[in-house]
């Protein structure tokens, strides 16, 4: 896929509440995205599978069709990033639809600023599709995937094999939020999902390492009940 | 009175002995006419016929009296001298023994054949009556009907029964209370006596009472399951008559009604919790639904406020001041009434039924990082100081809630204090709890009034120009509580302001063990 900016991109809202339809689709266009509406599920596959769609944003709570089952459907043929608009306060919706495979969610009510960040930020990650770089910048962080090297302050840091893969991992999704069991899944194994508390100690020591006030993260972000989320 | 009393029973014991001496007087008439034809031996015969019919027709006693009779008739009328029981020739008496002996003998095994038989068949008629039993209890769905049921199979063999069903909802060490069903009612004696069969897990019998319209023996109903006997209650059976053998001869019927009731009070049991945790699983499926679309609901609206809010404010051409502040505090308040929500929802949650939380070891670091970033908006113009041990162990709870309780402290903190005042968030473990305190500067708690700021809509000061619910504080009990932790708020004096605290402790437990990685 090539790459994209912001201003070309075409964002496709599937949410059954007109007016926040109109908001949404207002503040993307005034970040000059082309922005369609769906107002059912069905007929928002049928827009993905129609026209060239470079981000979904998806209302959970859709008349015809679960926000799951929807997404289960997409990703049968398309990779297309999904954004979730959750208006649900229960954790478990959050995780089944990242699980399916959406990339990010926002819990309602959420700001303008809130929404294009991520959108931006969803919208970028996808255009460097497969050429990115093995190189890192976060805070005064440098790491090189390539060489395995991380840098902090100029100053190497150490780090364990595990803290460097958990790193990797969260490094690759950039802004996207990885579930507990998912993060368990790639940095551990399929044997490790009732561990969770390896997960915490780890991404804890890896904070200690790497952010400059690990009570207050600025880069590796807690979701909570849900997992974490990268954010350079 | 048993079947095989009643088979016999429809003649009497004196028709019956009337009848066997009628059949040998029947033969004396029958052989006296033909005296001189027939040989003696041929005569013997007849009579010995005679005690063989009596001992197949009539049974054991009337065969014997009929061996007897008949010696003595053939004496009297057939043996020289005639009409005399004088005996002319001495062998004679050698007929009389062996006449005697093999009628006794004869009739003993007639009889005891015909004995044999009815047993036989009383016992099939007892299986039969006990399929039928089973078949009736396992299609009853009430302990009025296992009742009924039961009452109806023992009254046929002349039995009353009651059952007694031990009261499950009381647990403890208190006496265990018996539901009673059945139309004879115990009394406080054989109450007792239930009560000694239920807690023994034995059969009691009181033969002594027989007669006097009082239950004479209690079963325990015990269910054996795979690895224990469960004794449901007590089978207490009161006899119609005052035969004490009654008792004894049906014993080994009576306790295989026994456990045919206790398993069918079993299977009952088993069926009613069933159908409790069915219905209590229906009750939460629709609280949850109720709560979930009414969240849905309420935070559409809320979304579509805070948008639009938004839009207004980032608007171009940009909005004069006035309208953008109106905006801004539009977003603000809808922010706000968000906040209620999400607290009005969690209240509900928590104060309707068992709050299921979800807990996981984890440091209580992230919950602090998170929530302050949650409300760094509200937070900007505070002086926010954070102080924790680097050491601090894994803790095992709820994250969701526990962001809810420090999100709640916070904004209370902020809430209460003025721009610009001090808000400290500290932690510290400490006999076995970690200890969280949130104090804020300020004008602090009412004193008097210290324990009561956690409860549902009280605040802190009535009529205050604070906007709130008291909600906030309650949540936070609640959770905390849920955790085995509690929950304090104090007003502490320090360098001349008076600082509000709330501290909460959660129990450190013992984490899980992690393995640890060798190094690259």
């Amino acid at each position: 896929m090539s790459a994209k900016s912001t201003t070309t991109a075409h964002v496709l809202v599937i949410e059954d509440e007109p007016q926040i339809r109109r908001f949404v689709c207002d503040a993307l266009r005034r970040e000059a995205c082309v922005c369609s509406e769906s107002a059912n599920a069905v007929d928002g596959l049928r827009q993905v599978a129609s026209e060239e769609v470079d981000l979904v944003l998806l209302d959970l709570g859709l008349p015809d069709m679960s926000g799951i089952d929807f997404i289960r459907e997409l990703r049968t043929w398309s990779k297309v990033p999904v954004l979730i608009l959750s208006a649900r306060s229960g954790e478990d919706d959050k995780i089944g639809a990242l699980d399916a495979g959406a990339d990010d969610y926002l819990s309602k009510p959420f700001g303008i600023g809130e929404l294009l960040a991520r959108v931006r930020a969803l919208l970028r990650r996808h255009g460097q599709g497969f050429d990115a770089t093995p190189c890192y910048e976060f805070g005064d962080v440098h790491v090189d995937l390539s060489r395995r090297i991380v840098h902090r302050d100029g100053v190497e840091i150490h780090l364990t094999k595990i803290e460097y893969r958990l790193l990797a991992v969260m490094l690759a999704s950039n802004g996207k939020v990885l579930t507990h069991s998912h993060l368990m899944r790639e940095v551990w194994g399929a044997g490790y999902a009732e561990q969770g508390h390896y997960l915490r100690i780890y991404l804890g020591r890896l904070r200690q390492k790497l952010e400059a006030d690990p009570t207050q993260p600025k880069y590796f972000l807690t979701e909570t009940g849900v997992g974490y989320r990268f954010q350079s | 009175m048993s079947m095989m009393n009643k088979m016999l029973s429809h003649k009497s014991q004196g028709t019956r002995f009337s009848l066997a001496v009628a059949l040998c007087v029947v033969t004396t008439l029958i052989a006296l006419p033909v005296r001189d034809q027939l040989d003696v031996a041929n005569i013997v015969m007849l009579f010995l016929l005679a005690v063989f019919v009596t001992a197949v027709t009539l049974g054991r006693g009337p065969a014997i009296l009929a061996a007897f009779l008949n010696v003595a008739l053939f004496d009297f009328f057939f043996v020289l001298p005639h009409l005399s029981f004088a005996v002319a020739d001495v062998q004679y008496l050698v007929t009389f023994a062996v006449m005697l002996v093999v009628g006794l003998i004869t009739s003993h095994l007639v009889a005891r054949v015909a004995e044999r038989t009815q047993a036989a068949q009383m016992r099939e008629r007892q299986t039969f009556a006990l399929y039928d039993l089973a078949r009736d209890l396992g299609a009853s769905l009430t302990m009025e009907q296992v009742t009924a049921t039961a009452e109806t199979f023992l009254h046929d063999i002349d039995f009353d029964v009651t059952l007694l069903v031990a009261d499950t909802s009381v647990t403890g060490n208190a006496e265990t209370t018996f539901h009673e069903y059945g139309k004879h009612h115990l009394g406080r004696m054989e109450q007792s006596f239930a009560h000694s069969a239920f807690a023994q897990q034995m059969i009691v019998e009181t033969d002594t009472l027989a007669g006097m319209g009082v239950a004479i023996i209690f079963l325990p109903l015990a269910a054996p399951t795979h690895e224990f006997v469960k004794v449901h209650g007590v089978l207490a059976v009161t006899p119609q008559t005052s035969d004490v053998d009654a008792i004894r001869m049906h014993r080994p019927l009576l306790e295989a009604v026994a456990s045919l009731v206790a398993m069918t009070v079993e299977r009952l049991h088993h069926a009613e919790a069933a159908h409790q945790s069915a219905l209590q699983v229906a009750a939460e499926r629709l609280r949850n639904s109720i709560l979930s679309s009414l969240s849905h609901d309420l935070r559409t609206p809320l979304t579509t406020l805070v948008g639009l809010a938004d839009t207004l404010v980032q608007s171009s051409p940009s909005l004069d001041d006035a309208a953008s502040e109106t905006a801004t505090i539009i977003r603000d308040q809808a922010h706000a009434m968000h906040r209620l929500l999400s607290n009005l929802l969690e209240m509900a949650r928590l104060k309707n039924g068992q709050v299921k939380l979800n807990r996981q070891w984890q440091p209580f670091e992230e919950i602090i990082g998170s929530s302050t970033r949650l409300l760094a908006g509200l937070l900007a113009n505070r002086a926010l100081t954070i102080e924790l041990p680097r050491d601090l162990p894994l803790l095992n709870f709820d994250a969701v809630l526990m962001e809810r309780v420090v999100c709640n402290l916070l904004e209370n903190a902020v809430k209460y204090s003025a721009t610009g005042a001090r808000i400290h968030l500290s932690a510290r473990t400490q006999d076995g709890f970690l200890e969280v305190s949130v104090c804020n500067d300020g004008v602090g708690f009412p004193p008097d009034r210290l324990d009561e700021v956690f409860e549902l809509f009280v605040r802190g000061e009535h009529n205050s120009s604070v906007s709130g619910t008291g909600m906030g504080l309650a949540i936070c009990k609640a959770v905390v509580l849920a955790h085995e932790g509690t929950i304090v708020a104090e007003n502490c004096a320090e360098g001349g302001c008076n600082r509000a605290c709330v501290r909460f402790t959660l129990p450190l437990g013992v984490p899980p063990a992690i393995s640890e990685e060798a190094s690259v």
